[in-house]
């Protein structure tokens, strides 16, 4: 019984992490500018992601050890030194647009510009990891973030043509504006396959003491959330196809994106995508500011865990403590979160073969997983995925210059 | 209307958006760009004014939106003519100004701001 709650828990709490501020914004440009024709790459996104994190939740259950912890294990202090700087600098500037989006929610409500929202949201962010445990952080934010339910009930009332919709889900060319399709497309691949979502993940299971019983819950807690979580940014895509698209707007601002739940519901659609985007960007505020203090203490060997009190772990608490604050200024500053938004995307698609490849070797080490290795399938997903991102990081650069205007 | 302090912020934003774009070469955006965002704006600015008159959207957001297209508007003006190379072009350009000065007039009566 204890197991199917942490089950229903799990994949819940999927859900409500899934959709963020990159999730939120690209699967919204991709609609606006190419209907549903981008849909495909969210599935592609989704599965991936699915698979990774069932692996490297894996790893942890089985090795009692994160995947950060492991790299630098197994592959020396200079090689790690690599994943280390790039997911470093790539959710850094996630965590920024993250705040971003928090910062636009509360303007949405109150009138009051972005910027002086900034500080005062990483001040509660603070405030909540040094005081809070690492179950208010998880489950806390995702369980609000099931709002974000409200994109699914939008997109159904806006009558999407299924059978469209089904075609979308398969590859397939732009008759217009390539460099600006593929552009879009490499951006909703960053916002679906962050590394931080499987550190954190990772991080998570030791966290949660997994062991080898808690496999078949990772199983499904990998599969149906993100399947769930996929549907909901694919809610996204459409709602956006559905009232953007026909009237020829496309998103410049982050203020323009209410629109879509505005249309189809009404005030209410306001009040829903005001709460979604204030609820999973402050989540994932907290989760990546974690991540990557779990992926600097893990690596550097210090003591680590939410679940401990600041003094007992001060390196970690303080590298999340200079990383939320040091996050807002951009923000405060003014930087257009939505610029910041789409870049940020890019790096992180750009950034994955570090975190992507070191896997496969990993995931075949018999001293670590034992009976629990890969199996050939899995083995082909993950090859597939390797490839993915090396295409995406040779990729990325070119289509910002091309497609990011 | 930005205050002098948020102007200058915003212009630091965009420069440094403009450099990790890659796009700080100084030239205008290309003509058909352009008029493809002045039409978005207008057509924003068409739909937030259909959806406040149903009562699906706030004062307070319908005047953000308002603003927004005001700084489309107010960049493109600075802009489009730099990148209006023929007669047609600079008609074309002169027609989707108009168009979004009107829309954003249209929203604030609606609004009554």
């Amino acid at each position: 019984m204890k197991k199917w709650a942490e089950v229903a828990l799990g994949v819940v709490t999927s859900i409500g992490g899934f959709l963020e501020v990159g999730s939120i914004a690209t699967s919204a440009q991709g609609g606006a500018e190419f209907g549903y024709q981008l849909a495909w790459v969210l599935v592609l996104g989704t599965t991936s992601l699915a698979i990774l994190m069932e692996m490297t939740g894996r790893l942890a259950a089985v090795s009692q050890r994160s995947y950060a912890d492991l790299l630098r294990e197994r592959f020396g202090y200079r090689f790690f030194l690599l994943p280390l700087v790039a997911v470093f600098v790539v959710s850094l500037l996630v965590v920024i647009s993250e705040i971003g989006g928090v910062s636009i929610a509360l303007q949405l409500a109150t009138g009051i510009d972005f910027r002086w929202w900034a500080i005062p949201t990483a001040l509660v962010g603070w405030f909540l990891l040094w005081r809070g445990n690492f179950t208010i952080v998880e489950q806390g934010t995702a369980m609000l973030g099931l709002v974000a339910i409200s994109f699914a009930v939008g997109a159904l009332k806006l009558h999407p043509v299924w059978p469209t919709l089904g075609r979308a889900l398969l590859p397939s060319l732009p008759s217009h504006d390539r460099a600006r399709y593929w552009y879009l497309a490499v951006s909703i691949l960053g916002a679906s396959i962050s590394p931080y979502l499987y550190l954190f993940y990772s991080a998570g299971a030791l966290e949660d003491e997994w062991t080898i019983e808690h496999l078949g819950v990772n199983r499904v807690t990998a599969g149906m959330g993100n399947v769930f979580g996929g549907v909901l940014a694919i809610a996204s895509l459409v709602t956006a196809a559905l009232v953007f698209a026909p009237r020829g707007i496309k998103v410049d601002r982050y203020e323009q994106i209410a629109l879509v739940l505005a249309t189809p519901l009404g005030r209410a659609g306001l009040v829903f995508f005001i709460m979604t985007l204030f609820v999973t960007c402050f989540g994932s505020t907290l989760e990546i500011v974690l991540a990557i203090a779990y992926l600097l203490a893990q690596g550097l060997g210090w003591n680590w865990s939410e679940n401990l009190k600041p003094g007992k772990d001060a390196r970690f608490a303080t590298s999340y403590t200079v990383l939320i604050l040091l996050a807002s200024l951009p923000i405060a500053i003014g930087m257009d979160p939505l610029t910041l938004t789409n870049i940020s995307m890019v790096a992180t698609a750009a950034s994955l073969p570090v975190t992507v490849i070191p896997l496969s070797v990993l995931m075949n080490d018999g001293d670590l997983l034992n009976t629990h290795v890969n199996g050939w399938p899995s083995n082909l997903a993950l090859v597939v995925i390797a490839l993915l991102s090396v295409v995406l990081l040779v990729a990325a650069i070119p289509l910002q210059l091309l497609g990011g205007g | 209307m930005l205050q002098p302090a948020s102007a200058r912020t915003n212009r630091l934003s965009l420069t440094f958006a403009a450099l990790l774009t890659g796009v700080g070469c100084g030239a205008p955006p290309p003509i058909d760009k352009q008029l493809e965002t002045l039409a978005s704006w207008t057509a924003t600015m068409q739909l937030a004014k259909e959806r406040h008159g149903a009562g699906a959207i706030t004062i307070t957001y319908a005047t953000q939106l308002r603003d927004r297209a005001d700084e489309a508007f107010q960049q493109a003006s600075t802009t489009i003519g730099q990148s209006a190379h023929t007669r047609t072009d600079s008609a074309y350009a002169a027609a989707a100004l108009d168009s979004l000065r009107t829309a954003i007039r249209q929203l604030e009566s609606e609004v009554g701001s």
